[in-house]
């Protein structure tokens, strides 16, 4: 399968630049999954190497050879697009076996391949309907099943479950992952849902205004986001970002703000000593707060609960910190009333420092 | 519910069979009167009490006819060959029509060039224009510019074998009318073919290109069956049109390509019988009813036919 190589990639659309010199490799059999919000370039990205959208500048190579001049359909690469784009004249076996019809493979070859592709996603009793009398998730299987036909080395999806219904949503992640494990295929999955990103991907590129702002597998990202975009983009409930000032203080190195002092682990002071300005953003994730009214104030946020949304076994508390504001779970078994004052403990390991002016990690 | 209650009421029966007599009753009159005698037409008794006879239809079509009717002693009206014409005329320029609106509409909306705005103006601003003022330009050009010289080695052979005047032009040919129709009709054609392009979505064509598809076969393929219900809707358009067309058929048919409008306003005094005329009238009405009906089915299925996505 394929190794797939973007250099340098520019969209212009007239004198607007949307994709500014994207760089990225995939490697063979890689599920990867372009993520970021609305207009980051990322489903322009996926365009670009289908060959729907022009390439401004830059190159897209497959296996080294140079394809951005091709059609798609000399790019050997099947799609799957958000609103499905079945045919609605024809029926689910026409609509699944139109590439190979069009390619004027023999009737019983495409047969059997409907078939097969019918019965891996499920649609076996559907074949003769038409796409007008599916549901939203035959639908959905129907355009998989497309795709999955052509028997191409790439496979794009562009934001494929974005037209579902939340659990339906779910249940359809579930199923592409495990289609992704029996398909030997290279796969590109753009998506704005970090959950999908998160659970479907063997490496997450996350875009935004334009550039890529940062790759690996999603323990990667999470664990060690580049910089406040990317921290903030991946995790639910977002991280928590406070403003403070690194204060060092003999061997130890404290981060300051205007309700809090923590103290960093020595992985953390040793990167924030090493920097210049003393202006940094504190990152912590609602799951690194743990509800400890005992914990010292070196390692503790003092949180005054605001509101409390009721989402099951937990709860999740919006809570401002002096004038900032910041999101921690809570078990709901915990009796805690609205105004409170409650006290978490932070994982000192597990903080994330950032440039106040240029949100860089440290 | 209210309004099945009201539905229920005789008076609402009474208003619907008043409605039915008066849209079909004088289709069904002249029906009935097309397949009776004169003296039965004239005698005003029986309405619907007589003897069928296709003596009438006979009279009609006598010049197609593979033998000759007892009732007639030569053959006055040459209906027939009108009535070849115009469904030959009515037809091929309809099917032009809808050949070259669907590819313009589709070039309008999908592709960008230069001057597509006033282009696509332009389209509608030459419905603008009365066909009155096209009559004697187009009589002119048809009869002298377009014209095979009769030196010309083909056209000397028809010349020699048919006779003639030696040159051929395009007045007094079916194409000349056709072509005449076809400009007529095309930027109608292109403005309703339009709206119906606009919304089939893009995703689809991209799909049909990503799945192999060449730029005609996405056409083709994808895009003409979505766009059924405006393509009939523009063919029983074009349809009418040609087929009711008297203006310009009648200045640029001659006596073998005149089409059904010009012949019975030429005739109109040697139809003889009532017999006839409703019976020309009944072979007028057909072809319409017929394509319309045809061409109406495929709207409603198109109709049905149903969502990208829902």
């Amino acid at each position: 399968m394929p190794e797939i190589r973007l250099e340098r990639l520019v969209k212009r659309y007239g004198d607007v630049e949307v994709l500014h010199g994207i760089d990225l490799q995939l490697a063979d059999n890689e599920f990867t999954v372009l993520v970021g919000p609305s207009g980051c370039g990322k489903s322009t990205t996926l365009r670009m190497i289908a060959g729907l959208e022009d390439v401004s500048e830059g190159e897209i190579w497959v296996d080294g050879r140079p394809v951005s001049h091709l059609e798609p359909k000399d790019r050997d690469l099947a799609m799957v697009f958000q609103d499905y784009a079945l045919y609605p004249h024809m029926n689910v076996a026409q609509n699944i076996s139109f590439a190979l019809r069009l390619a004027r493979r023999s009737r019983a070859e495409i047969d059997a391949k409907v078939r097969e592709v019918a019965e891996m996603v499920g649609l076996t009793d559907f074949l003769h309907r038409k796409p007008g009398a599916l549901s939203g998730g035959q639908r959905q299987r129907v355009a998989t099943a497309r795709a999955l036909a052509k028997d191409s080395a790439i496979f794009l999806f562009d934001e494929p479950l974005s037209n579902l219904d939340a659990k339906l949503r779910g249940q359809m992640r579930a199923e592409l992952a495990l289609m992704s494990q029996s398909v030997q295929k290279n796969m590109i999955y753009v998506t704005h849902d970090q959950i999908e990103a998160m659970t479907l991907a063997d490496r997450i590129v996350v875009m935004h205004g334009g550039y890529i702002q940062q790759q690996g597998t999603p323990r990667d990202l999470f664990e060690r986001p580049v910089n406040k975009f990317v921290a903030g983009f991946l995790g639910m409930p977002p991280m928590n970002f406070l403003a403070g000032d690194i204060e060092v203080v003999g061997d130890d190195v404290f981060v300051a703000g205007a309700a809090f002092r923590i103290r960093l682990s020595d992985a953390r002071a040793a990167a924030a000593r090493k920097h210049s300005s003393r202006a940094v953003t504190l990152g912590i994730r609602p799951s690194d707060l743990k509800y400890d009214p005992d914990a010292e104030a070196g390692s503790a946020l003092k949180l005054n609960v605001e509101v409390s949304e009721y989402v099951g076994a937990q709860s999740v508390l919006l809570c401002r910190c002096g004038p900032e504001r910041a999101t921690v779970e809570l078990s709901s078994e915990t009796p805690m009333a609205l105004g409170a004052t409650l006290t978490f403990a932070v994982n000192p390991d597990r903080v994330h420092l950032f440039n106040r002016g240029t949100e860089v990690a440290l | 519910m209210s309004t099945s209650r009201d539905r229920q009421n005789p008076a609402w029966f009474a208003l619907i069979a008043l409605l039915i007599f008066i849209a079909v009753g004088p289709v069904v009159l002249l029906l009935a009167n097309s397949f009776k005698l004169d003296v039965d037409i004239t005698s005003g008794v029986g309405g619907l009490l007589f003897m069928p006879t296709i003596q009438n239809y006979e009279t009609a079509l006598c010049d197609v006819l593979w033998y000759k009717p007892d009732h007639l002693r030569f053959c006055q009206i040459r209906f027939g060959g009108a009535f070849v014409n115009s469904i030959i005329i009515a037809l091929v320029s309809t099917a032009l029509t809808l050949l070259f609106g669907c590819m313009a509409a589709y070039a309008l909306v999908r592709f960008r060039f230069m001057g597509r705005g006033s282009l696509s103006l332009s389209t509608l601003a030459v419905r603008m224009i009365p066909p009155a003022v096209l009559l004697v330009p187009v009589f002119g050009l048809w009869n002298n510019a377009f014209c095979l010289d009769k030196d010309y080695g083909l056209v000397a052979l028809i010349r020699d074998t048919f006779g003639g005047r030696g040159d051929v032009c395009l007045a007094g040919t079916h194409s000349g009318i056709i072509l005449i129709y076809v400009a007529m009709n095309l930027p109608f054609v292109i403005w309703i073919l339009k709206s119906f392009i606009v919304q089939v979505p893009r995703s689809l064509e991209e799909a049909a290109r990503v799945d192999g598809a060449g730029p005609f076969q996405t056409f083709f393929i994808v895009v003409l069956p979505l766009i059924k219900p405006g393509l009939a809707a523009a063919a029983i358009f074009t349809f009418r049109i040609a087929w009711n067309e008297y203006l310009l058929a009648s200045a640029l048919a001659d006596r073998d390509t005149m089409t059904v409008p010009i012949l019975i306003v030429n005739n109109a005094s040697e139809f003889d019988g009532l017999g006839t005329i409703f019976a020309t009238g009944m072979l007028l009405a057909i072809p319409p009813i017929i394509f319309t009906l045809f061409a109406s089915r495929q709207i409603i299925t198109g109709m049905t036919a149903g969502a990208v996505k829902g």
